[in-house]
């Protein structure tokens, strides 16, 4: 943040970080050999549309989106919106390197169309424990920091969370700021 | 493809610019002028309005929720206010302020912290209850942008001299009571009173107006965050009738707080919009029907 946002006041968002989104697939053998946790086979990317934007242009960039990814992967890709007015791209592909790559293109697809700054960010979905185990990756951040939901109500497993964290910090850029971690509850995956 | 910055206002700018260029130069002038007429060491006065000044910064996030008695909540306590100001402020890449509630049926929110690692905002049952979700949402967003554009320190150092004055306003007399008398023209006390008075009445003016631009500033910076400025618009305008159609008595237990509400609750002032710490409605409304247009042009 430099002195003229704290002089004038903020004028843009940060722009979305997607690099290092690959880092998950890097991250695999560990994940599945030391943690025991298989790729789910589902991810999402979440974002926020600019609600005054011209509608039908908004409409017709998801739905081209949409058709680029199921033409250039082998991924399935669908649309969804949540009770906040976040919009939800889900995708889904058994193979964890496809599907990181599909979530890359759809961020990387979403920046060219001019909705980088309201890239939230994307959780990929890992099973093998007693509950499904989630990697989200900030977009504002460029790093990733574990969801572990219990399931009761809405709490979070942070035992197991800080657990993911230690030991994937060698491989995965971990957020360091726990206030940071966000939890995205009612994600689609 | 980049996005342009929404709601790039240059009048907004050079406003500000304009504000502050007159506050330094009204504070330069004071402090000459105490310096040279009522013989207060340069170091004094530092020790006296510094040590408040830092005392008010340090203590801004804590004092403000003590003074409006609002709660800090945990998670389990309101997980939706908690869910809402988390997505908002992965958005805004901001860390997470302390979340708190405030027990009254007047919808209204305040932001407040020197930095926004010592931060907190505030939300009114009333707010919560009364507006919908995402007018919530917009309100929130208003409030943490005021902690992104470090609204605290720039009041703080910008009222810095005006607290001094405020000060020797009152004791001017036992400044300069005793002393050189052989001197002719006015006595020294009196000048100080008058060059006070002057200075207080000046930048109490010049400071709303700084306030009243930052209320500008965080609307434009809810309008990003959310995407969507017409719920702030809608909430506003909520907020405001709610406000007028409350009885007094009930207003008044919350009125040291106003500054850092995002209304203010005593709309009915009779003075002019220079004396306001907000800016009127429509005013806000216009600012933020243009940016809502904006936002709606292609890229």
């Amino acid at each position: 943040m430099g002195l003229a946002d704290v002089l004038f006041g903020r004028k843009k968002l940060k722009e979305a970080q997607e690099e290092r989104l690959f880092a998950l697939s890097t991250a695999r053998v560990t994940l599945d050999v030391e943690l025991g946790l298989r790729p789910g086979g589902r991810a999402a990317v979440v974002f926020k549309a600019l609600s005054s934007g011209d509608f039908v242009r908004v409409e017709n960039d998801l739905q081209e989106l949409l058709d680029v990814a199921a033409r250039d992967t082998g991924s399935r890709v669908s649309r969804k919106e949540d009770e906040f007015g976040f919009n939800w791209i889900v995708v889904e592909d058994p193979d964890l390197e496809d599907l990181v790559a599909t979530v890359h293109l759809v961020g990387s697809e979403l920046k060219a169309r001019g909705f980088g700054p309201q890239l939230l960010a994307s959780l990929f979905r890992f099973d093998g424990y007693r509950h499904p185990v989630y990697f989200v990756y900030g977009y504002k951040r460029g790093a990733f920091w574990p969801f572990v939901p219990t399931g009761n109500e809405k709490t979070r497993d942070n035992a197991k969370e800080l657990e993911l964290k230690a030991k994937l910090e060698a491989e995965l850029p971990i957020e360091q700021d726990l206030t940071r971690w966000l939890a995205l509850f009612d994600a689609p995956v | 493809m980049k996005r342009k910055s929404f709601g790039r206002d240059r009048g907004l700018t050079l406003r500000m610019l304009f504000t502050s260029g007159l506050l330094g130069v009204l504070y330069i002038a004071f402090a000459f002028a105490l310096i040279e007429f009522a013989g207060v060491g340069i170091v004094g006065m530092l020790v006296i309005v510094g040590g408040m000044s830092l005392v008010q910064y340090f203590t801004s996030d804590k004092l403000a929720l003590l003074a409006s008695g609002a709660k800090v909540v945990s998670e389990q306590q309101a997980p939706e206010l908690h869910a809402m100001v988390e997505r908002l402020c992965a958005m805004a890449d901001l860390p997470k302020p302390k979340v708190a509630v405030i027990d009254t049926d007047i919808p209204n929110a305040f932001a407040t912290g020197r930095n926004p690692n010592h931060s907190a905002v505030a939300v009114t049952t009333g707010l919560w209850n009364r507006l919908e979700p995402r007018e919530v949402e917009g309100v929130l967003a208003h409030e943490l942008s005021h902690i992104a554009n470090r609204d605290v320190l720039i009041m703080t150092l910008a009222s810095f001299f005006a607290m001094l004055a405020g000060i020797l306003t009152r004791y001017a007399i036992f400044f300069g009571g005793g002393g050189d008398r052989d001197r002719n023209g006015p006595p020294i006390w009196l000048i100080v009173f008058l060059v006070s008075l002057a200075t207080y009445a000046l930048s109490y003016v010049l400071i709303r107006t700084i306030s009243r631009y930052r209320e500008y500033a965080a609307d434009r910076g809810a309008a990003l965050v959310t995407g969507a400025p017409e719920h702030l618009m809608s909430a506003l305008q909520k907020i405001s009738s709610g406000i007028a159609s409350i009885p007094q008595r009930d207003l008044r237990e919350v009125e040291t707080m106003n500054a850092f509400f995002i209304v203010p609750t005593n709309l009915k002032s009779s003075f002019g919009e220079l004396f306001l710490t907000h800016p009127p409605l429509e005013k806000r409304l216009a600012a933020l029907a243009r940016i809502s247009q904006e936002m709606g042009r292609p890229v």
